[in-house]
């Protein structure tokens, strides 16, 4: 049993829904979805006045229509699954611990910021800062899953300290930024300055990298981790064939600005 | 205000005014030492002495326009029903944004924001399309940095980096950095070494004593590398062809920075504009911050419009944040990407929008124009652009600094006041907003009688 | 201001009121255009609040809550913000808070201009002068008449209240000697052949004998390190003879070894505090949690930095430096909880509440908004004993606090959260509750609770204008500005004159702040000119 939302009223300008997480519609009756309030612009609106609701409140929610407008799609989940058939506005799944939300679409900029657990699965492309601190935070997300299937733009997962960010597509530049542990992978290619001040953790592409200066070759390697997490992957909807399975990729460490102890890892050969 | 003087030469023409210590605002360099000489019958200044090339040009092609002062589509109204009508649009708006500031004295920004708070508006400034990155930057690693007249006292050596000052601020260098004596300077420029590190020989090379050309876009590479080697870690032995710049020369660098008793680095938007933007400053702010465990550095963005820091200090001490900030909420958010203009304005967000002092219909990029075009604009400006002619309401404002007072914030967080030359039968731009405020006001309070 | 003719009968209060020697008696207080009256009207609106206790509206002495370094710490603390918002109220504007003066006089225009924007709340600054060269070059030079006209121009110029000396003599050995410090207060300053120990005599003996009504207003040299209560001890006794305010008192009372573990100096700082009646001092507690270190003694925040914490370091030019960083106080850190039970001894040391005063130095030793958790521990012993069993044992087992025993009453709270401050700070208008007095007045309902209790006052009247009613916000004040105006000899002027042409980067004609800044503000008279209030109006 699903509760099901769909976009009937198309917003003038964005809106703000929190709400539209299982944690805030779980046992609501119908009527109580609609009295939700959320922000359109600068208004207090209701869900009613731009959706449809059909079910009471239920721990798995179905998001019908084209979202890009609205923010903070399940915001704070903890458990139970979100799934957008549409597209998704900024701040998708900001600051959950579990459960699941899956896109069908495109996913917006700040995808699970502050996120500690869970998973986000977004079937198309997302925009800049995926899995990435907000401004002057240290830190980034703290846990969980986010996987994209599509292309991201700019810092990718930038200062993540712990979780797995996958990119089916390219990942602009800036990928793993002050990164401070967790692994990163992109399976189409990264723009530049991957890594730039990464302390700890695992960036691997499968497609060669423009390194910074500050990165130096160390070996090359057959990780064995690195099957476990792409058995995973493959597992999870993203096509992984053999040569990246069990493939020899050469290991670079880096930044020396900071400590020396980050891994970028490209595929090198079979 | 204005300290104001007959000289004796010129008691006969009583109508000439000299201002003395005038500041002017044409760029962020904000220099307090101008010397006004005012004809008031024709309402020019005829000499701008001390100023610059743009400061000359700034003060005396300043005249008073034949202009309307409020138009509504157009078409010439009274102020009133122009304040009445822009106060409407605002009210109604339920994205409304505010743009500009950078040429408007604290006082008239200090209005702005509160007007953005009493309508839950959306707050920007031109520091987003400019040294926001460094703002960004900044609150990822802090900053080390002084005034300018530390730097004419202290600094015995001074890198520019993505600047070319000859050309935007060209007193940069004669009144602040390179040419003055100071009191640890006692020849000047002597006991300087001045570097300038940019993409091609400038104008501003001849006042170097070295010039690094660095590959376009590979700043940040550049001062990645050098951050590295400050801490006594290795690069890639590959950095010339990656950077432009050799081993020899980047390893001499190094030890002149981390052996001078005062350096400093001023940066520009060849720096902050380009690819990486908020990382390349980010990078010259650490690298500045990483040389103090050497010696004493500091670091400073030559920052282009002349209060451009003064909306900065304003919008942080009322809000909290310096540049793009939301109020839908009822509080100040801060999300660079998304309360930024050009970048709402792209998305199609705003429903509205209050231009002061600006003009984005002539220089923002076109997607950003195209939504303005659809939704109703009020501007504020001295002078007609683009903007104002497109505006549902434009206001013709006096101009700081020559018409009207005022305080400003020099590059480095100096407060100035202005010292206006002569009267503008334009109203200022804090009357303009402090009339919409006064009007929102009373609509508020009408709405919520309403609604009891 | 308060309009005309507003009155107000607050009735059957207990009343604390210690500048008029008033214990918790049950009296009403009677407000009159913005002042306390002895008479008023039957059409006073009457506050019944039987059981409450009223206290003259608080003063704090040393808080850092305007001017370019706390709005420099706000720019750099984005993600503090967030966690912490305000929405707007229809009285009220809107803001985010978290943790966020003493100003260079190059800035003093910021601060005022700030002010403005700074709601309810009357205040006034102190200025920077203790690394200020031109003032130097005079000490060096041994023209101590011109000296003292200088420091008169400066406080007059910039529209302080009084002078702060930071660190003194520390700006040539951070900006001059590749970010060094000063060590030792007997150590010359090059190049001004002066010890820090004589500029910052120099300065008191000026300060007071300019009649200005706070003294000078001194950070220490050598600020948390071990050891430096003996440099704290120095300072006091070459005020010797002269007023003096020592700030924010629990840094500087470390004893131990330099470069090792603090140990507490606070029995030595208060004792010396209790018998020399020329000292004033506040204590600048710490509590834990989230702070901000922002001072004018940059090489302390440099000193404080770990790894690469964010850190902000602004010079301004002949006259100070600055350094701003995020900082947290830890319970379980040797340090921190050592600091912690220094603040609260010596409090609990002191036998003149009057000289010895409430603060947190906000935002260094904690946000102003921890000041009611601070006053439970002075007041609530359980609670101390309570708290110290949370917190690093091996600092409980090295400091005095567990021996003492003694609790505050509200009466002392009073002294030193108003009463005092207002003294202190030459307010005699402030800080108490007798006829004349300004109608600042603070309501709490009575509760064994103290921390609950001066949580959130259930009214506060500004000006004899009601502000908070029932713990809500009902009006918006615009308070006043303070400052004051010590004579000079305008001849000096000619001396600052070719200084400023020379070394700074703005006119002289630029720098002073002209009056259109003032708005609504008092100049606080000195104090050879009797009790008079000197007011300009709007």
């Amino acid at each position: 049993m699903h509760t099901e939302l769909e976009l009937t009223t198309a917003p003038e300008v964005p809106i703000e829904a929190e709400c539209l997480s299982p944690a805030k519609i779980k046992g609501l009756s119908q009527s109580g979805i609609e009295h939700l309030a959320m922000m359109h612009g600068n208004r207090k609106v209701r869900v009613g006045d731009f959706f449809r609701v059909t079910g009471n409140g239920q721990s798995s929610l179905r998001l019908e229509g084209d979202l890009s407008r609205v923010k903070y799609i399940g915001a704070g989940m903890k458990e139970g699954e979100v799934r957008v058939n549409g597209s998704a506005g900024m701040h998708l799944g900001a600051g959950m611990s579990g459960g699941v939300i899956r896109v069908s679409g495109d996913a917006s900029d700040w995808v699970g910021p502050e996120m500690s657990g869970g998973r986000i699965e977004v079937m198309g492309n997302a925009g800049h800062m995926v899995g990435s601190a907000y401004r002057g935070q240290r830190v980034g997300i703290m846990g969980g899953e986010i996987l994209i299937h599509g292309n991201v733009k700019n810092e990718l997962g930038s200062a993540m300290r712990r979780g797995l960010i996958a990119v089916g597509g390219q990942a602009g530049d800036f990928v793993g930024v002050n990164m401070r542990a967790g692994t990163i992978v992109v399976m189409g290619g990264m723009g530049i300055r991957a890594g730039a001040g990464m302390v700890r953790g695992s960036i691997i592409s499968f497609e060669p990298v423009e390194l910074l200066p500050t990165f130096t070759y160390s070996c090359w390697l057959r990780p064995t981790f690195l099957r476990f997490y792409l058995c995973h992957l493959g597992q999870s909807g993203f096509e992984i064939d053999d040569d990246h399975m069990g493939g020899r990729y050469r290991r670079y460490c880096g930044d020396s600005v900071e400590e020396n102890r980050g891994e970028i890892l490209v595929f090198d050969s079979r | 205000m204005s300290e104001t003087k007959t000289p004796e030469a010129a008691k006969d023409e009583p109508n000439i005014r000299i201002v003395e210590d005038a500041t002017c605002t044409f760029c962020g360099c904000v220099c307090d030492d101008m010397e006004l000489t005012v004809d008031l019958d024709a309402n020019r200044i005829t000499k701008a002495k001390n100023a610059c090339v743009l400061g000359r040009a700034w003060f005396l092609q300043h005249g008073i326009e034949d202009h309307p002062q409020a138009m509504i589509d157009g078409r010439e109204v009274p102020l009133e029903e122009a304040m009445d009508e822009a106060a409407r649009i605002l009210h109604e708006a339920k994205f409304p944004i505010t743009y500009g500031l950078s040429d408007s004295p604290c006082e008239a920004q200090r209005v702005a924001v509160a007007i953005n708070d009493l309508v839950l508006g959306n707050i920007d400034t031109t520091t987003s399309v400019c040294h926001g990155p460094s703002g960004i930057a900044f609150q990822g690693v802090g900053e080390s940095t002084s005034t300018l007249g530390e730097v004419k006292n202290r600094a015995d050596l001074v890198i520019y980096w993505g600047g070319n000052p000859a050309e935007s601020h060209p007193r940069h260098f004669t009144r602040y950095t390179v040419t003055p004596k100071g009191r640890y300077i006692p020849n000047g420029k002597k006991d300087r070494y001045v570097v300038l590190i940019d993409v091609r020989k400038t104008p501003s090379a001849p006042v170097a004593d070295q010039l690094i050309r660095v590959k376009p876009g590979r700043d940040f590479e550049l001062l990645w590398a050098l951050r590295a080697l400050v801490r006594g870690r290795d690069v890639d032995p590959d950095i010339e062809k990656i950077t432009g710049v050799s081993r020899e020369v980047l390893d001499e660098l190094v030890e002149r920075m981390k052996n001078c008793n005062f350096g400093v680095l001023f940066f520009g938007m060849g720096l902050t504009m380009t690819r990486g933007r908020h990382f390349n400053s980010g990078a010259l702010l650490a690298l500045a911050t990483d040389l103090n465990k050497y010696t004493h550095f500091v670091a400073k963005p030559v920052r282009g419009h002349g209060n451009v820091t003064g909306a900065d200090n304003v919008v942080s001490w009322q809000t909290g944040y310096p540049f793009g900030v939301n109020f839908h909420r009822g509080y100040p958010r801060f999300n660079p990407g998304e309360y930024t203009t050009v970048d709402l304005l792209a998305r199609g967000d705003a429903d509205a929008a209050l231009m002061i002092a600006t003009d984005p219909a002539s220089n923002f990029p076109k997607r950003a124009i195209e939504h303005l075009k659809k939704i109703p604009v009020i501007s504020l400006d001295a002078k007609p652009t683009y903007t104002s002619r497109q505006a549902r309401v434009a206001f013709m404002v006096a101009t700081y600094g020559i018409n009207t007072g005022g305080t400003v914030y020099r590059m480095d967080d100096v407060p100035i006041t202005l010292r206006p030359a002569f009267d503008s039968p334009f109203p200022t731009d804090e009357e303009v907003l402090t009339g919409i405020h006064t009007r929102l006001k009373k609509l508020r309070a009408n709405g919520r009688k309403k609604a009891a | 201001m308060a309009e005309n003719g507003t009155e107000l009968r607050i009735k059957g209060g207990k009343v604390y009121d210690p500048a008029n020697g008033i214990d918790g008696e049950v009296r009403d207080v009677l407000v009159r255009d913005g002042r306390i009256v002895d008479k008023v009207s039957e059409k006073a609106r009457t506050f019944n609040i039987p059981g409450m206790v009223v206290m003259p509206g608080g003063i704090d002495i040393h808080c850092h809550i305007a001017g370019p370094k706390v709005n420099l710490s706000r720019k750099l603390q984005p993600e503090d913000h967030r966690l912490d918002v305000h929405p707007g109220t229809d009285v009220t504007r809107s803001g985010v808070g978290g943790v966020t003066p003493s100003v260079p006089p190059l800035a003093a225009r910021h601060v005022i201009e700030e002010f403005h924007d700074t709601p309810v709340i009357d205040k006034g600054f102190y200025v920077l002068l203790g690394n200020n060269m031109f003032l130097y070059d005079l000490l060096k030079q041994g023209r101590k008449q011109d000296f003292k006209d200088a420091i008169a121009w400066w406080v007059t110029a910039a529209r302080a209240a009084s002078v702060k000396l930071v660190n003194a003599g520390s700006d040539e050995f951070w900006k001059g000697r590749r970010n060094e410090n000063v060590t030792d207060v007997n150590e010359k300053i090059d190049p001004f052949d002066l010890t820090p120990l004589h500029a910052t005599a120099a300065f008191i003996e000026a300060v007071d004998e300019l009649n200005m009504p706070h003294p000078a207003h001194i950070h220490c040299n050598n600020l948390g390190h071990s050891g430096n209560f003996q440099t704290t001890l120095d300072t006091m006794k070459a005020a010797e003879g002269h007023r003096a305010h020592i700030a924010h008192i629990q840094f500087h009372s470390y004893a131990g070894e330099l470069g090792k573990r603090v140990q507490t100096g606070s029995e030595a700082i208060i004792d010396y505090i209790n018998t020399h009646e020329n000292i004033t001092t506040d204590i600048g507690m710490v509590m834990f949690g989230k702070a901000t270190a922002m001072t004018a003694d940059a090489p302390l925040t440099w000193m404080l930095r770990f790894k690469d914490t964010k850190w902000i370091n602004a010079d301004t030019e002949c006259e100070s430096g600055c350094g701003v960083m995020p900082f947290e106080y830890q319970d379980t850190n040797y340090t921190h909880t050592m600091q912690w039970a220094i603040g609260l001894e010596l409090f609990l040391l002191s036998q003149d509440p009057w000289r010895v005063m409430f603060s947190t130095d906000h935002p260094n030793g904690a946000s102003f908004r921890t000041y009611p958790r601070l006053i439970r521990l002075l007041m609530d012993r359980g609670f101390r004993a309570e708290m110290m069993k949370q917190v690093n044992q091996k600092a409980i087992s090295n400091c005095l606090l567990p021996q003492l025993d003694r609790e505050y009453s509200l009466y002392e709270i009073a002294i030193i959260t108003r009463a005092a401050p207002a003294r202190a700070l030459g307010l005699a208008n402030k800080g108490h509750l007798g006829v004349g007095a300004d109608a600042d007045i603070t309501i709490y309902t009575d509760d064994e609770n103290r921390e609950r209790m001066f949580n959130a006052p259930r009214y506060v009247i500004k000006a004899g204008k009601p502000i908070i009613e029932d713990h809500e916000f009902v009006d918006d004040h615009i308070g006043r500005f303070l400052h004051t105006e010590p004579e000079y000899d305008s001849a000096i002027e000619d001396q600052i004159r070719p200084f400023f042409d020379d070394y700074y980067s703005i006119r002289f004609n630029n720098y002073r702040v002209d009056a259109s800044y003032l708005h609504d503000h008092e100049v606080i008279p000195l104090r050879n000119s009797g009790n008079g209030r000197k007011k300009k109006g709007k």
